[in-house]
């Protein structure tokens, strides 16, 4: 269900503060698809992304309180999805990533060729953001999934404007490198 | 040919950039072609990252709002406390208009009471608090001590500190609420400016 305008977010906000449950399930449930993608690109498994996704939401209840009003909530829960989603990978480090291999296996009977070729190439490209590094996966993640302009980035890491440049143009470089050889060779291997 | 502008390309293509900057990525965008290349390169890459994740293979939220609210532990006593710390940060200005107020409304009416008083308006029952009867104890001693040839000067020191009293203390206390308040609208600007700074968007030069 949309936030609508009659109960508006702030004062969602205002209840889920005062312990209102339902209150704060309304945002959960505006939020939810954003985080659990934030969460899923910086962990690269499902199952892992979706306790990094509670905990993110279980950490943002209890401290709901500190949460200023008049800035943003997405951002603010965004910050600890990333850290929640860090604490997970860290907790089970040995959980290897998704490959193409256990999709295969998965999907015995995958439809049509290109759909296959499409799945591949997710995997190919979650294994790349994995191999970044935490500091610049984050910013990547945060731009290019969570949709943060530059500025809001540096406020949610606390982390200057140019580092959040410099960050994101080391991580495209990487994954550049990464994507053009590996993709290539998927595209020759499929004819 | 000019310097070639790698370092911008990625805040162009988001859209980053402030309008002096995008001009001059695009008047040299026009005529480089290596920079043009990068530039469609990036494209691409941005274009295969925002492939869709496997949603599918995920609970839907419905499931996972329905999971969380139930899990949801107690929200820990400080926010209670927070909610009692924020009234009594908005008691502060409420609180010293209001004791300013009161000082005010006291000031006019014992005024107005001795002026009343003074003018015979209230009869016997206020003779005491006469403006006349007004007299600081040093003015009595040193009358008797003196004697009456002194008293127009003595009068006019009187006169003096009584002025002084009836107009040092109010201002004082009226300045002492003026700081209090001005303490406290300075904290609430600072505030604002701290809430307002962390939602600010800001092209980089």
């Amino acid at each position: 269900m949309e936030i609508n305008h009659a109960e508006t977010e702030a004062a969602l906000i205002e209840k889920a503060q005062n312990g209102d449950r339902n209150a704060y399930g309304e945002l959960v449930r505006h939020y939810h698809s954003g985080v659990v993608n934030v969460v899923y690109r910086m962990c690269g498994d499902v199952e892992l992304a979706e306790d990094a996704a509670q905990d993110a939401f279980i950490q943002a209840w209890l401290r709901l309180s500190t949460f200023r009003p008049g800035t943003s909530l997405r951002n603010w829960l965004y910050r600890i999805a990333v850290n929640a989603a860090l604490d997970v990978v860290h907790r089970e480090p040995k959980t290897p990533p998704a490959d193409v291999e256990s999709l295969t296996l998965a999907d015995p009977l995958a439809g049509p060729e290109s759909a296959f070729i499409q799945k591949e190439r997710t995997v190919i490209v979650q294994q790349a953001i994995l191999s970044l590094t935490e500091s610049s996966r984050e910013v990547l993640v945060l731009r290019e999934y969570g949709g943060l302009s530059y500025q809001e980035i540096a406020s949610t890491l606390d982390i200057p404007l140019g580092t959040v440049m410099s960050r994101l143009n080391y991580a495209r470089e990487r994954l550049k490198e990464l994507l053009v050889s590996q993709l290539y060779t998927l595209e020759l291997e499929n004819g | 040919m000019a310097k070639h502008i790698t370092e911008w390309l990625n805040a162009y293509l988001d859209g980053e950039l402030n309008k002096a900057r995008t001009s001059q990525v695009e008047d040299h965008l026009a005529e480089c072609a290596e920079c043009s290349a990068e530039l469609d390169e990036l494209r691409r890459l941005s274009a295969l990252l925002r492939e869709p994740a496997p949603t599918g293979e995920f609970i839907s939220t419905e499931r996972f709002v329905s999971n969380l609210t139930l899990n949801l532990p107690r929200q820990p006593e400080h926010s209670q406390r927070r909610k009692v710390l924020e009234i009594g940060w908005w008691l502060i200005p409420v609180g010293t208009l209001g004791i300013w107020l009161f000082l005010q409304v006291t000031f006019t009416l014992s005024s107005l009471v001795l002026r009343a008083s003074d003018a015979g308006l209230l009869g016997n029952t206020f003779t005491m608090v006469s403006s006349n009867s007004l007299q600081t104890d040093w003015f009595a001693s040193l009358i008797n001590w003196f004697g009456y040839q002194s008293v127009s000067v003595l009068s006019m020191l009187n006169n003096a500190e009584l002025f002084v009293h009836n107009l040092i203390v109010p201002f004082i206390l009226q300045a002492f609420l003026a700081v209090i308040y001005l303490i406290w609208l300075a904290s609430w600007w600072l505030r604002q400016q701290k809430q307002s700074s962390s939602g600010i968007v800001q092209s980089p030069s």
